[in-house]
């Protein structure tokens, strides 16, 4: 008798099991539940405050350097083999090179910006993580770890550059370093906001706008405070996340893609969910980029030297003439994440033609590639008539085209010291650069509707992409046919 | 395979410039700049011709359509298979609705929006001839049938004018008496093919010539602004540029177009798809008709990023109209009929083992003859041509609506069986809309007192614009189904009268003005009644019919005009809502919207502000929802309707009570507990005076683990499932669980009892201890009184139970009998009722021969009452045990401590 009681408990465990196993078998299926994309987030270290640290004053910014290994002994070996230090990709086999290994990079290319960081070293190192890059040094200089500018990516406040790299006259090395901490939008912004030359130049999707951005002009970085390295995921000083303008081809698991948070097809609505296979989350999802700040669409070098009145957004006599445009509709393209071609020194080039910088790989038979929006920068500079390729001045410093305003003086002064030779003959030809457009990213209530791209009012131009014609009528790729 | 690939190419070519057209078109029609044409990529160039059929660059006459696009096109079979020509001047002499209703079309059905009728020969009063008719509806008659065409099938141009004639003549404002309208002069207007089919059809200049009477120049004025025509005084010249040596326009003229939205809008609503341009509209602007009776509009842009200023616009996201945003266009669910691409067959017209006819017309001899009949539903312009009716798509033609939602909607065909898809899928009107039109007065500029709904003010740009949610009425389809479905509600009062045949017409605005007004002001008697404030003005809130003076005032003005019998009527007429969809998190799909007691289905709608004279207004007669519900007269003056999903048979768990029911159970539940409450007390009393001797007792075990099983588990659902009931009768006292998790618990638990119940009967019948509930029929009533006897007295007196309980007679006679009902009576009903209302899903046709949820429900409702007095009185009584845990630990344990009864 006394047995009984557990007994009657294991009655009426057997009683709720027989209610409970049929309600959970039929208890109604929510919304099918999408992956969260915050599980993805990467975590940040905890920040140390640096300021009882760092023990100044510092005769020179090597010193810092030094101080910072003390602690962070493989910093500066682990940053020196990233782009960021070597200003090059690894080397890749070039086809309309006979396969020759080139590496590409601000090291030894050109963009149809500034031009050339090459030989201009005084203003362009300005972006470099080190100091001291002069011209011609670049094998002694690289080498030194106690070159590595710390200060510059991890000193939040009282930092700035100068010429060749240094920082400049006016910076407490001491008080720069007793602020250092995990880089923000701001310190990163420094050169990418600012590439090309100021605010927004180069990219479109990235200016200064993005160092405080409202709710609406980015939903990562404004409506959730993202810092770069939340989607550029870094480990031991390697950025995720590859330029094209400065690969021919990038491996996709070097890239930073939104599905690395983000489900392949995350919309409640099918329709939306088949896009996914040849549309690009940006290609919706950043329906403009240069929302507040405005980006140079084109930039005609051969209209400089002219003493006609400065004009940042308009002409400058070091520069020429150039256009910025706010708000700008992306350029629409397939693009499998690696370029068709990327322009080498020495490339020869047909003038009558616009010649790609960088065109972007992939095309409507590409199963991999995306319909993906671009920004495309036009750009007017200047050739060797007598070689038929691309030519890079000397700019900045004593004696270059900006002190001088002498076209062929800078390109003899780049036969110097770059060893580009130059028939002595110059002339001005268009250029194509295609920059992805990738950050700006809107939510769901501002991304495109069905109808800013279909039906004939929309944006796509479906026959330049492939198509017969509208997909959204005569059926996209992988439909049946 | 060679002609093949040329057609699908110049099929191809045909599809892309339409759409090119559409598009462009789209974007520009209803912009301020000026429209831009798009020029067709397939159209031949043709000549303009008149009405002798001879080009009108020799003629300059009016063109004329019919021998122009009839040169190619059978515009013979075009004018005759349209119901946007006949406007109903082929059922004229049906009447309608109200007795002064002539056909059920714009020719002829009364439009109390403009308060005006159409007058029929020997009215006594002549308010519109056919002439005025078309000067007034003009801009949004194409021409042909009742323009071309008189009332008795003659060319209206062969008539001879008479001033007697509502035909032939036009009532002289200034006289108040017709004269004769000569339409050899004024010419007729064919039916206007550029209006629908050019990119941009000019129907400013199109109404202009209508209002001035110059019907015959109507279609030519259409192409001004295409390079193609030229006003120069009365008339129009060609410009010989736009045309080629031989007599054809140029290419680049030809300007043709299958219909756009925007050539729809012209005369139906508004459509708006310029991105760059954001959306605004004039509330309750009667230009745009079916914006103005409903709300709907056609864009597809997100609602928060229109120019109207919408109450929590920045979080609207949703477009206006889902199938606007996903480019669909109005043709592509009003299609011509026999429109190759789009026409199916209707399911009754072919055979059962057939799914596609490929059968169909091939395209040229379509684009000769298409059918201007279009597809259409069934609700919106109910009465209007009545033979095309569900012709069009339905939302079911297109979407699954299945496959969409079973997986999360609960009883999904029962949903399906009752509501309209537009019921949950166009949850809110975001414009405003009309609600109602006093015709009792006037105001001085000849306009009457309006009320606007989904908006405090006129402007929507200024004023905040809160949208409004429509009514849900019980639509009638024409296949007899009854369906919940989205209406606007749109109520109108005028004056009627008598005349002399007896005749109940309207009074005209004329005779309202001449009541009202003396050189445009009012007159000193209505300013006496109406003029409160002595301002010599009259406010809105003074030009209303709100006392016995006023309408006394009226009524004497309007009889000293001439007018028998003068009274207020009032109409209401419902208008169908089936456009400005949305999907998604936009929809209704949260049970408790409908599922509470404030539900969705029985919410009520505003009338109007105030009821000129006190008069009720009436449903119309001529619409497929019936008024139902009940007229409320709000505190406040103004009027509602209230919809009674009851008065239409429905049963909305969660929102429909039947309150006796309710009142009933209750009570015996109340009255259960207040009786054990005493009884309990009185023993507990008694049990204090008169201390309970000791009694012998033994422990006996009295039930097998299986009987111990199967009672648990049936208390626990009947718990459970009482508990989860109540929640579903009244979820909006259980606000916290959620209405759908709670149903489908519900019918899990439903399921576990019957189960259980039929296990267990099964093994009482097996073990025979069946027949310990069965009552013995010999001496079970003397029994069955020594039981009560012993539970009104011997049970104070601490006497023993005068049944003794023992493992094979554990049930004393008034146990029996209650049992016996119980399990007989309550417990079948109860699965019967419940099983059924599940059913309702599956075989509706069952559980309607049972009179539906309407009937089952509240009985089902009335049952659980009972088993919840049951249980109370059940656990009472288990404590008149040995001990009053005893009996409960028997039941636990299986032993009990029983008295041992002696028989001394």
């Amino acid at each position: 008798m006394k047995s009984n009681k557990p007994f009657w408990i294991l009655g009426l465990i057997g009683i709720l099991a027989v209610v409970m196993v049929p309600t959970i078998i039929f208890w109604p299926k929510t919304a099918s539940a999408t992956s969260d994309p915050w599980s993805q987030m990467p975590t940040h270290p905890i920040h140390v405050d640096h300021k009882d640290i760092i023990k100044g004053p510092f005769a020179t910014p090597q010193d810092v350097t030094k101080a910072c290994l003390e602690c962070h002994p493989d910093a500066a070996k682990d940053i020196m083999m990233t782009s960021h230090w070597t200003w090059e990709s690894q080397p890749v086999s070039i086809p309309w090179r006979n396969g020759e290994e080139v590496t590409i990079g601000k090291l030894n290319q050109i963009n149809n910006f500034c031009i050339s960081a090459q030989g201009n070293q005084k203003s362009c190192m300005n972006c470099h993580i080190g100091y001291g890059w002069q011209e011609g040094d670049e094998a002694a200089n690289l080498q030194n770890p106690e070159n590595v500018d710390c200060l510059m990516c991890h000193a939040i406040s009282g930092y700035a550059k100068g010429s060749y790299g240094n920082p400049a006259d006016t910076v407490d090395l001491a008080a720069a370093a007793k602020t250092v901490a995990i880089p923000g939008r701001a310190q990163c912004g420094k050169c990418h906001f600012d590439g090309g030359g100021g605010n927004g130049v180069k990219h479109g999707d990235l200016d200064e706008s993005l160092i405080y951005p409202s709710e609406n002009l980015d939903v990562h970085m404004g409506r959730y405070n993202f810092i770069c390295t939340d989607c550029h995921v870094t480990e031991k000083h390697v950025v995720k996340g590859r330029l094209l303008a400065d690969n021919y081809t990038i491996n996709p698991s070097e890239q930073v893609s939104c599905t690395q948070c983000h489900a392949e097809t995350p919309h409640e609505d099918e329709r939306l969910n088949f896009h996914t296979q040849s549309v690009a989350c940006q290609t919706c999802h950043v329906p403009a980029m240069a929302l507040e700040d405005p980006t140079k669409v084109s930039w005609d070098w051969s209209t400089s030297g002219k003493d006609i009145g400065d004009d940042h957004f308009t002409y400058l006599k070091i520069k020429g003439n150039f256009v910025y445009e706010k708000n700008v509709q992306p350029t629409y393209m397939w693009f499998n994440g690696s370029n068709e071609y990327r322009y080498l020194l020495g490339d020869k080039i047909d003038p009558s033609q616009i010649t790609y910088i960088n065109k972007p790989a992939g095309s409507i038979e590409d199963k991999t590639a995306k319909i993906f929006p671009f920004k495309m920068h036009l750009a007017n500079q200047p050739y060797d008539t007598g070689m038929n390729y691309l030519l890079a001045p000397i700019t900045s410093g004593p004696g270059g085209y900006w002190a001088t305003f002498d076209w062929n003086d800078a390109f003899t002064k780049a036969q110097e010291r770059m060893g580009l030779a130059y028939s002595g003959n110059y002339g001005f030809t268009q250029t194509y650069m295609l920059w992805p457009t990738t950050h700006m990213v809107q939510p769901k209530e501002d991304a495109l509707q069905c109808s800013v791209c279909h039906g004939e009012n929309g944006r796509m131009d479906w026959k330049a992409l492939g198509y017969p014609g509208d997909p959204m009528t005569w059926g996209g790729r992988f439909s049946k046919k | 395979m060679k002609t093949t690939k040329f057609f699908l190419i110049v099929l191809a070519t045909l599809l892309i410039g339409l759409a090119a057209a559409w598009g462009i078109n789209q974007a520009l029609a209803r912009g301020n700049s000026a429209p831009a044409a798009t020029v067709s990529p397939i159209h031949p160039t043709f000549a303009l011709r008149d009405e002798s059929g001879e080009n009108v660059l020799v003629s300059a006459k009016p063109i004329s359509t019919m021998k122009t696009c009839g040169k190619c096109h059978d515009a013979e079979f075009i004018a005759s298979h349209s119901f946007h020509a006949d406007l109903g001047l082929s059922s004229y002499g049906q009447g309608g609705s109200n007795a002064w209703d002539t056909s059920n079309g714009l020719f002829g059905k009364f439009d109390p929006l403009t308060g005006r009728y159409l007058s029929q020969v020997g009215d006594e009063r002549i308010d519109l001839t056919t002439a005025e008719w078309l000067k007034l509806y003009g801009w949004r008659v194409p021409g042909g049938g009742p323009s071309l065409t008189s009332r008795q099938g003659k060319p209206l141009a062969s008539l001879n004018p008479s001033a007697s004639d509502p035909e032939t003549s036009i009532l002289n404002p200034l006289t108040g008496n017709t004269q004769a309208w000569d339409w050899a002069q004024s010419g007729v207007m064919e039916m206007d093919c550029f209006l629908c089919h050019f990119t941009t059809p000019n129907n400013t200049a199109r109404t202009a010539e209508i209002q001035s009477g110059q019907f015959a120049w109507a279609n030519t004025a259409t192409l001004e602004g295409t390079g193609i025509v030229t006003k120069s005084g009365n008339s129009y010249s060609f410009n010989t540029s736009a045309f080629d040596e031989s007599g054809n326009l140029k290419p680049e003229f030809i300007l043709v177009q299958d219909p756009a939205n925007a050539n729809c809008a012209q005369c139906h609503g508004t459509v708006h798809t310029d991105p760059a341009n954001p959306l605004t509209v004039t509330a309750c602007d009667t230009t745009q008709p079916q914006t103005a009776a409903t709300g709907q509009l056609i864009a597809p842009e997100r609602i928060s990023e229109s120019g109207l200023n919408i109450s929590g616009k920045a979080n609207l996201g949703r477009s206006w109209d889902i199938h606007a945003e996903r480019e669909l266009k109005c043709t592509d669910c009003h299609y011509a009929l026999n429109n190759p691409a789009h026409y199916q067959e209707a399911l009754e017209n072919k055979p059962a083992h057939l799914t596609y006819d490929p059968r169909r017309l091939d395209i040229g001899e379509y684009l000769t003859t298409p059918d201007h009949n279009f597809a259409r539903g069934q609700s919106a312009q109910f009465t209007v041509a009545p033979e095309l009716k569900g012709t069009m798509r339905r939302c079911d033609s297109c979407h699954n609506a299945q496959t969409a939602h079973t997986d999360w909607l609960p009883y999904t065909e029962r949903h399906m069986a009752v509501l309209a898809c537009e019921t949950c899928h166009i949850p809110q009107l975001y414009a405003p809309a009309i609600e109602s039109y006093d015709w009792t007065v006037i105001k001085t500029d000849g306009s009457a007192q309006t009320a606007c709904r989904g908006i405090e003010g006129q402007s929507t740009i200024t004023n905040l614009v809160t949208g409004y949610k429509p009514v849900l009425m019980q639509r009638k389809n024409i296949d007899g189904k009854t369906l919940l479905a989205p209406y606007n509600l749109v109520t109108t009062w005028f004056w009627i009268y008598d005349d002399a045949k007896g005749n109940t017409r309207p009074v005209r605005q004329v005779d309202l003005q001449a009541a009202y007004l003396e050189n445009g002001q009012y007159n000193a008697g209505i300013l006496a009644t109406f003029d409160a404030d002595k301002n010599g003005q009259l406010s809105d809130t003074e030009l209303v019919i709100d006392t016995a003076a006023k309408q006394d005032a009226v009524t004497a003005k309007l009889t000293a005009l001439g007018l028998k019998n003068p009274r207020i009527y009032g109409q209401v007429q419902p208008y169908s809502i089936n456009h400005n969809v949305t999907r998604g998190e936009w929809v209704v799909s949260d049970c408790e919207t409908c599922h509470t007691a404030s539900s969705r289905v029985s919410a009520p709608i505003q009338l109007a502000a105030n009821i000129p004279g006190g008069v009720l207004p009436e449903f119309v007669k001529d619409s497929n929802v019936a008024g139902s519900g009940q007229l409320v007269k709000n505190a406040d003056g103004s009027l509602s309707y209230q919809p009674m999903p009851a008065n239409d048979n429905i049963y909305v768990f969660g929102q429909t009570r039947i309150n006796w029911i309710d009142w009933l159970g209750a009570l015996a539940f109340v009255g259960t507990i207040l009786g054990v409450g005493t009884h309990g007390t009185l023993r507990y009393i008694a049990a204090l005076r008169h201390p309970k001797h000791a009694v012998k007792t033994q422990k006996v075990q009295m039930y097998d683990a299986y009987e111990r099983f199967w009672h648990w588990l049936q208390t626990i659902s009947i718990v459970l499932l009482l508990f989860t009931g109540l929640v579903i009768h009244r979820p909006d006292i259980f606000g916290v669980f959620s209405f759908r998790y709670i149903v489908t618990f519900h019918n899990v638990l439903a399921a576990i009892l019957v189960i259980n119940a039929a296990l267990s009967l099964f093994w009482h019948m097996v073990s025979g201890q069946i027949r310990q509930y069965i009552p013995r029929p010999r001496g079970f009533f003397d029994d069955a009184i020594v039981q009560a006897k012993f539970y009104i007295d011997g049970i104070f007196k601490h006497q023993p139970h005068p049944f003794e309980k023992t493992k094979d007679s554990k049930l004393n006679p008034l146990q029996q009998a209650t049992y016996f009902g119980l399990l007989n009576v309550l417990l079948p009903l109860q699965i019967v009722t419940g099983a059924l209302m599940w059913g309702v899903q599956k075989v509706p046709a069952i559980t309607n021969l049972l009179g539906g949820l309407p009937v089952l429900a509240p009985f089902h409702s009335l049952v659980a009452w009972l088993f919840g007095a049951f249980i109370v009185a059940h656990v009472y009584l288990t404590t008149t045990g040995a001990t009053p845990l005893e009996a409960m630990r028997g039941m636990v344990t299986g032993w009990e401590e029983l008295e041992v009864h002696g028989k001394e």
